[in-house]
């Protein structure tokens, strides 16, 4: 008798039926990974940082104490002070709210012009496909951060404002995805037996068409919450969000930046960005697994 | 054994290839093959015959050490002499091809998309001791020749898609045989093929085996096509083996349970079996076509060329009785039935239904027709929608019609399960919750619930296990019987039509060549056509007593490939 | 089939030159419908130093006090003799500013591009070879961990690990070849990152493929896979990200050069948005949008030289996956 545990193959197909992948139920026990409970943790405290920072930073943000300026991370000061002695930490805090929340008003306009652009391009199609399809086509032209660069420039330079540039960037993105789901969705064969079940075209797009496309889209808005983070903070960086002494997470970089001798004002935020960047992907890659 | 043996080399003189003892096989912790034994012998076929999820592909894998990444094996299988469990994977990929050769099921996803054939070929070719390319491509346009491909210059050349299915299985073939092996492991090699395709194929590998000795081990779920072309049977459930021994005896008098269930519920070994479930329906003699199609005419185009979906196509199915239209892919059937439903308009022609033309109808007539006009697909993995309860889906048809109050669709719901045999607890479920047989219940539940006059079913069970289908054609029966039920019935399987059809039409490249009372058709076909189809049910099925496998002339033998 | 090919390219060339003129409304309808007024503030603003006589001639030459649709046609007309007008700042023509600005971004963007690719095939080859669970796991986590990364930050981190401390660089010359192939790794990673998560899970993808099984049946080793059959199919639809990401790395040049101190393209467009001068940031969304547009043409053309189930004489039955659009697509295709 030998027991061989088979290394490297390839097919994890078995059955030869026409099933698609996934027909049969797995019998699994949810257990929930250790990266996703944490993500979900850090989101969990980033959403409150964002809501209530007097709660869980109780030092002044905006006015320091001169005396206690570059002071190192420690235990009165977690991330340390900058140079007029403010407490990183509670800069950091108080700045989520625009940091975070413009993520979503940026995510929240890309879904919602784009997810309404796919859906009609694609479920109308024709001319208006058309016509929204080179719309899209010039939006992904020009580099993301370049056009959000831009309108910002036009609307003045503000926090919300960058949220709304870069929400006009991620729009094509959301239309593409949500063009393509939805030409997968109609061409599937449960949506011509809706209509021979004497459905309507309204009633094949919302019940039949729109549950089956959200979940990429859901998926995709997580993802481009993180990208969104990122284009925001980059906003910060350069400049083009709130003036000091806003504490965007972004402008601390920017700022910490001129002080090469006190490295935690870049790494302290810097972090934070990571981490809430990471969280948030990981969330996103559960959800397009499922 | 040593790393610089050839183990390729000294195949024992032994006529046993393969020895399979007390395998057992598993993914993570459960075992899904249960100390599972075979033999094979050279020059002989043995089948392992099974349903989906019975582990044939599984126990196919395990010898041919292709188990996906965390399976485990346990037990024994001795190749051509040696242990092939118990070898490196080193060791053994020195067995691969030159030993073993492997014939899979899907001849499209096979061969590498972006790779031309020859370049594939060569790769097999490389285990030969060919001195350089240019004698391997030699050998590699021989074995494709011998294969029976007119034109091997071209078909080296080629890429993948731009070679019909059965084309392609002839390279597979070529390719699995081009190193000399001395066992082959076909599974399922012509289950997506169409019939006529899959006798030719079969054929082919038939004569290879009496050319170049070759074992082969025929993984399928088709108990017909089993007895007809393998010398023994092992047949498995669950992971088990419940019965094996020769062909006949298996077929003919069979020891277990299951292989009794299995042999009566293949169609064309039983063509009698629903006659009396049949004679209960009340059918008016005379009574007026219920849906008639009068010279439809349809083209499509794609790119530069025409392709002839319809020509000329007439049918008429007389109230309460089943029509059947056969033919293979591409002959035009889901055209004809499309256009009878309204989903493509004819470029000429009539649609009749209840004896009138409908000819221009408005957007409010179509769907008034569809509500007498129902459809089962072929696949009910796609055709329910993922997202929806049972109990919504069956409703849907009610909802969207208006049919009644809120009480009565949940009645008209419970009703349809009932009828369809499915137990009122899965209203709530979601199809991914079901299994095969009862989505296609619950497609036809849906279709049954507005109490049409005419279902049109498209190949309701071909995605469906023998035994399943067995119990949907019966729904099927009982509810004509009760209800009145006109079919328009599609399908390519010939022994299923003649057990389920009164009238059939068979169809070729959009045209009825033939058609007429089934029983007439069956037993005296006129068109060549029909008689292809019929000759290509497997003749185990239809002469139980004369089973054996054929050796036709069509491939003059040619040198055997060494 | 040559025909046909000659009028598939004449199509995409088409399209290619149409997203261009769009863009060019769409961005010249931003700067100018948006609320505010920038231009006249900017040109009012007595800090700027403008005569009377400058502001008319400025006014007169873009027609600021006509409707924007006359605004909008002389513009275009002037773009398509080639004239991008002058920069409001400095009086120079934009094209000349342009000029002076592209070497420098050029060199950055192609050495970003070489890195970006360099490592995606190595993270890729990781993620296939190294032993599962030892580096792999490790390697798998590097293309989302570097994805989470702010492109200042590892600007940053580069510049004081190999500026400051090491001295690798000087900080005086931001154009050496030191200084440029950090600042490439720095634009680099991110791109890099993506194009390895795409290429990734087409390997991923491809190795569960029935012919690769075959081929393992027919004796192939896991090298011999990779390298004939899963290399070619994967790395596909990569070209589709590959040039795609040419226009990101344009756009993140912006905070890279602003970063390393490099003046470039992106150092314009800062000064440009600083100072409210608009006919130059027009001038670069539609050069990035012609870099974008070309590069992907020139993808799209190439497709179906490299895979033969694109080219026109395809039987058009064949199933085609068309290669993915967008990150995203593909990133969702492949998951």
């Amino acid at each position: 008798m030998t027991t061989t545990v088979l290394p490297e193959a390839h097919s994890p197909h078995d059955a030869p039926n026409v099933a698609p992948p996934g027909a049969r139920r797995p019998a699994r026990v949810r257990r929930v990974p250790v990266s996703l409970a944490l993500s979900v943790a850090v989101v969990v405290l980033v959403v409150a940082w964002a809501l209530l920072p007097d709660v869980f930073a109780h030092q002044d943000p905006v006015t320091g104490v001169p005396a206690q300026k570059f002071l190192p991370p420690g235990a009165a000061h977690w991330f340390g002070t900058d140079h007029l002695g403010r407490d990183v930490y509670s800069r950091i805090v108080h700045g989520t709210a625009s940091s975070v929340l413009s993520a979503l008003v940026a995510v929240g306009i890309g879904v919602v012009v784009g997810g309404v652009l796919g859906l009609v391009a694609g479920f109308v199609g024709g001319w208006v496909d058309a016509v929204v399809g080179r719309t899209v086509d010039v939006l992904l032209a020009v580099p993301g951060f370049l056009l959000a660069v831009v309108v910002v420039s036009a609307l003045g330079f503000q926090t919300i404002n960058a949220a709304v540039a870069t929400g006009v960037s991620a729009v094509a993105v959301f239309a593409r995805v949500m063009r393509a789901e939805v030409l997968k969705v109609r061409r599937a064969t449960f949506v011509e037996a809706s209509t021979l079940a004497g459905g309507s075209s309204l009633h094949v797009l919302v019940r039949h068409v729109l549950p089956n496309a959200y979940r990429s889209v859901l998926a995709l808005s997580v993802l481009q919450l993180g990208v969104s983070i990122l284009v925001i903070a980059g906003l910060a960086f350069l400049g083009y969000g709130d003036p000091p002494p806003a504490s965007d997470w972004g402008l601390l970089v920017a700022s910490g930046k001129n002080y090469p001798l006190a490295p935690w004002l870049v790494l302290a935020p810097a972090a934070v960005i990571v981490v809430v960047v990471l969280s948030v992907n990981r969330v996103s890659r559960r959800l397009r697994q499922a | 054994m040593s790393e610089t043996e050839d183990l390729s080399a000294d195949v024992p003189a032994t006529p046993e290839l393969l020895r399979v003892d007390g395998l057992t096989v598993g993914y993570g912790r459960e075992p899904v093959v249960h100390d599972v034994g075979l033999t094979v012998s050279r020059g002989e076929t043995v089948a392992l015959i099974g349903e989906s999820g019975s582990g044939k592909s599984t126990v196919a894998r395990a010898v041919l050490r292709l188990l996906p990444r965390g399976a485990w094996a346990q037990g024994s299988v001795t190749l051509a002499g040696h242990d092939a469990l118990g070898l490196s994977e080193a060791q053994f990929r020195r067995l691969r091809g030159r030993v073993v050769g492997f014939v899979p099921q899907d001849p499209a996803s096979s061969l590498n998309p972006v790779r031309t054939i020859g370049a594939q070929a060569d790769e097999a070719a490389r285990l030969l001791d060919l001195p350089d390319r240019a004698a391997r491509r030699a050998r590699v346009l021989e074995v494709l020749a011998r294969v029976g491909l007119d034109d091997p210059e071209r078909v080296h050349a080629s890429y993948p898609h731009q070679l019909s299915g059965g084309m392609l299985q002839r390279v597979l073939i070529a390719l699995a045989v081009l190193p000399g092996p001395d066992l082959l492991v076909a599974d399922e090699p012509t289950s997506a093929l169409d019939v006529t395709v899959q006798q030719r194929i079969l054929d082919l590998l038939a004569e290879l085996q009496d050319s170049l000795g070759l074992g082969i081990l025929l993984i399928t779920h088709d108990l017909a096509l089993a007895a007809e072309r393998a010398d023994r049977l092992a047949v498995l459930r669950d992971g088990r083996v419940q019965e094996s021994g020769p062909s006949r005896q298996v077929l003919l008098e069979p020891a277990s349970e299951y292989a009794r269930t299995l042999g009566a519920d293949v169609p064309s070994l039983h063509p009698d079996r629903f006659d009396a479930l049949r004679a209960r329906r009340s059918l008016a003699p005379g009574a007026a076509p219920q849906i008639e199609l009068r010279g439809v005419d349809r083209t499509f185009r794609t790119g530069d060329t025409d392709v002839v979906a319809a020509s000329g196509v007439s049918f008429a199915v007389a109230r309460g009785t089943t029509h059947a239209l056969v033919g293979e892919s591409g002959s035009g059937k889901t055209t004809a039935v499309r256009i009878l439903l309204g989903l493509e308009t004819p470029d000429a022609g009539e649609v009749l239904v209840g004896g009138e033309a409908l000819g221009r109808r408005s957007r409010a007539q179509v769907r008034a027709l569809r509500r007498h006009l129902q459809l089962v697909y072929q696949n009910p993995f796609t055709s329910l929608d993922p997202t929806w309860s049972v109990e919504r889906l069956v409703r849907e048809p009610l909802d969207r019609f208006r049919v009644g109050t809120k009480a009565e669709r949940a009645e008209a719901v419970a009703r349809a399960l009932d009828d369809v045999g499915l137990s009122r607890d899965l209203l709530g479920r979601r199809p991914v919750a079901l299994s095969g047989g009862q989505r296609q219940r619950v497609a036809i539940a849906r279709a049954l619930v507005l109490r049409p006059d005419v279902i049109v079913l498209d190949e309701p069970t071909t995605a469906l296990d023998v035994t399943v289908q067995a119990g949907i054609v019966r729904v099927l029966l009982e509810l004509q019987a009760r209800h009145g039920l006109t079919y328009l019935f599609v399908s390519h399987d010939l022994g299923l039509v003649r057990q389920v059809a009164d009238t059939v039409s068979v169809l070729e490249r959009g045209r009825v060549v033939e058609h007429g009372h089934v029983a007439d058709v069956f037993t005296d076909p006129q068109h060549p056509y029909t008689r292809a189809l019929l000759a290509a049910v497997p003749r185990a099925a239809q002469h139980p007593t004369t089973a054996q496998h054929p050796v036709p002339a069509q491939h003059p033998t040619l040198e055997p490939v060494p | 089939m040559s025909g046909r090919h000659g009028v598939f390219v004449a199509r995409r060339v088409g399209q290619a030159a149409l997203v261009v003129l769009l863009t060019y409304v769409f961005t010249f309808l931003v700067i100018s419908v948006l609320p505010g007024d920038p231009v006249t503030s900017m040109l009012r603003d007595p800090e700027n130093g403008f005569s009377d006589q400058d502001v008319q001639q400025i006014v007169a030459y873009y027609h600021l006090d006509q409707p924007v649709l006359v605004q909008l046609a002389t513009s275009l007309g002037r773009f398509l003799t080639g004239d991008l007008g002058v920069s409001l700042r400095t009086q120079v023509p934009v094209t000349q500013l342009l000029g002076d600005a592209l070497p420098s971004t050029l060199e950055l963007t192609a050495t970003a591009l070489g890195v970006a690719l360099l490592l995606a095939v190595v993270v890729a080859y990781g993620t296939q070879f190294l032993p599962p669970r030892l580096g792999q796991g490790i390697v798998r986590a590097v293309p989302s961990a570097a994805l989470s990364v702010p492109s200042f930050v590892i600007g940053i981190v580069l510049v004081r690990t190999f500026g400051f401390q090491l001295g690798w660089f000087s900080i005086t010359d931001p154009d050496s070849l030191t200084a440029t192939l950090v600042a490439g790794v720095a634009l680099g990673i991110p791109v890099s990152a993506q194009i390895a998560e795409v290429l990734v899970a087409n390997l991923d993808h491809e190795r569960t493929q029935d012919y690769v099984t075959l081929a393992r049946s027919r004796g192939l080793t896991s090298r011999e896979l990779f390298r004939r059959h899963l290399l070619k199919p994967s790395a596909l639809p990569v070209l589709t990200v590959v040039a795609i990401a040419v226009g990101e790395l344009l756009g993140g040049s912006l905070i890279t050069e602003s970063v390393f101190g490099r003046q470039g393209v992106g150092t314009l467009v800062e000064t440009s948005v600083t100072g409210q001068d608009l006919p130059v940031l027009q001038a670069v969304v539609v050069l990035a949008a012609i870099v974008f547009v070309v590069v992907n043409l020139a993808a799209d053309l190439l497709y179906p030289l490299l895979d033969a189930r694109l080219r026109p004489s395809a039987r058009s039955a064949a199933p085609v996956t068309a290669p993915a659009r967008t990150l995203s697509d593909a990133v969702a295709g492949a998951a």
